[in-house]
């Protein structure tokens, strides 16, 4: 009973029951209004489901990181089948077949990884001088600074986002303000006259 | 590997989102299919095969005939039913089920009817060559092979999530219509022999639907 009395507690002056129904409606009406293109309502489903999915994910996978994969995931799998929602059907039977069928798969791949890879750090090193097995090289920072001395503010910066710290054209765009198309025509002009520069510079 | 924070990610989605319409129902495209199907193959018997030599092979055993044929047809029809269903997310996976009850039926109902011609004929089969149980094997392919593409067409609308019983469901309703129409092309009675041939055809099909799985129904390019 009293388990009961919890489930039935009040959320903002409603029973839980009546708040569950009017979040079905309000995303049934949000995914719906993204089926005929609306972009602001397809944002605002996008995100308000997230919570919910993250919740069914945590249930199904083993930590955060892999939860959070599954999240993504289930966004993109949300995009490429969101015409398979029927409008006026209960939006979350649909997200939780979604969800649990892309931990499911998450699941899978993890066991086939693990059955066939295994982890040597070893393996990763070529030499017997500890020192040469370096990724890093010490000098790299100054070499990497004389060779973009030459190039614009903006062309440093792209290089200095996607190439370096490796970040997505998406992220360094929503970083740097810059578009995404104005980071790639950058970068490439930047590794061209960096090209140039070496070439001249082995020439000499 | 960086992962794309969710944000972003939905922005990159949602960038140019294109309207999008709306799937029927599973019940409502697989009566659809089912129809056309049923049309096809309603022309093919009336121009192809000889009805009054169908009767006069079954006179004296039209019951288990009916039931066998109706127990073929409920297993097709609920197979590819099934398969629509369990293309789309979040709906009744019951549906998976459902052909297996007919199924058994078919498979109860057909070894009875050898059975019986068995025994008539002395116990010692119907007399048939081994040799003529291909023809039932090349039509049960051949049909499946030709019928297969459009339903599995129509079944990859949804883009199924979980590929591999979708695959399975509609290849099993695509061969269990397939066995029911050469009923009417079959030119002896059904011996055991016989029967495990139309079985090993039905599983042949299921098998490559099976394998096909994902290459056929989500292997093209999506509607999105």
């Amino acid at each position: 009973m009293a388990a009961r009395l919890e489930v039935d507690l009040l959320k903002d002056g409603k029973p839980l029951t009546v708040a569950r129904a009017a979040i079905n409606a309000d995303w049934s009406a949000l995914l719906t209004a993204a089926q005929a293109g609306d972009a602001d309502a397809y944002r605002r489903f996008l995100g308000a489901v997230v919570p919910f999915v993250r919740t069914v994910a945590r249930r199904r996978c083993w930590s955060e990181d892999q939860a959070e994969d599954v999240v993504q995931d289930v966004l993109l799998t949300i995009h490429r089948v969101r015409h398979t929602y029927e409008p006026g059907r209960p939006v979350k039977p649909w997200l939780t077949a979604i969800t649990v069928r892309r931990a499911i798969d998450a699941t899978r791949k993890r066991g086939r990884v693990s059955a066939r890879e295994v982890f040597d750090e070893h393996a990763y090193e070529t030499f017997a001088d500890p020192g040469a097995n370096q990724e890093v090289d010490k000098d790299a920072p100054k070499i990497l600074a004389g060779m973009t001395a030459g190039l614009t503010r903006g062309q440093k910066e792209a290089i200095d986002l996607v190439k370096v710290k490796e970040m997505s054209l998406a992220e360094a765009s929503a970083f740097s303000g810059q578009t995404v198309a104005s980071l790639k025509v950058n970068i490439h002009r930047a590794i061209k006259k960096m090209r140039l520069d070496l070439l001249g510079k082995s020439s000499e | 590997m960086t992962r794309l924070p969710h944000t972003l990610l939905i922005e990159e989605l949602t960038a140019d989102v294109r309207p999008v319409r709306p799937l029927a129902s599973p019940l409502r495209r697989a009566a659809s299919t089912l129809m056309a199907l049923a049309l096809v193959a309603t022309l093919a018997v009336l121009v192809a095969s000889n009805l009054t030599q169908f009767r006069s092979l079954h006179a004296g055993r039209e019951v288990l005939l009916m039931l066998e044929m109706a127990a073929m047809l409920a297993t097709g029809a609920l197979a590819i039913t099934g398969a629509f269903f369990a293309s789309v997310p979040g709906r009744a996976r019951g549906w998976l089920l459902a052909p297996l009850p007919f199924f058994a039926a078919w498979l109860l109902f057909s070894g009875t009817g050898c059975y019986n011609l068995m025994i008539s004929n002395g116990g010692t089969g119907s007399g048939q060559p081994s040799g003529d149980s291909t023809h039932c094997l090349l039509f049960i392919l051949g049909v499946s092979a030709l019928l297969a593409p459009a339903v599995i067409w129509r079944l990859s609308r949804a883009a199924p999530i979980d590929p591999l019983p979708v695959a399975l469901l509609g290849g099993l309703g695509v061969a269990a219509l397939s066995a029911f129409l050469l009923q009417f092309f079959h030119p002896f009675a059904v011996t055991f022999l016989d029967l495990g041939v139309h079985l090993a055809a039905i599983l042949l099909v299921v098998g490559v639907t099976g394998l096909l799985n994902r290459r056929a129904l989500i292997g093209r390019k999506l509607p999105v």
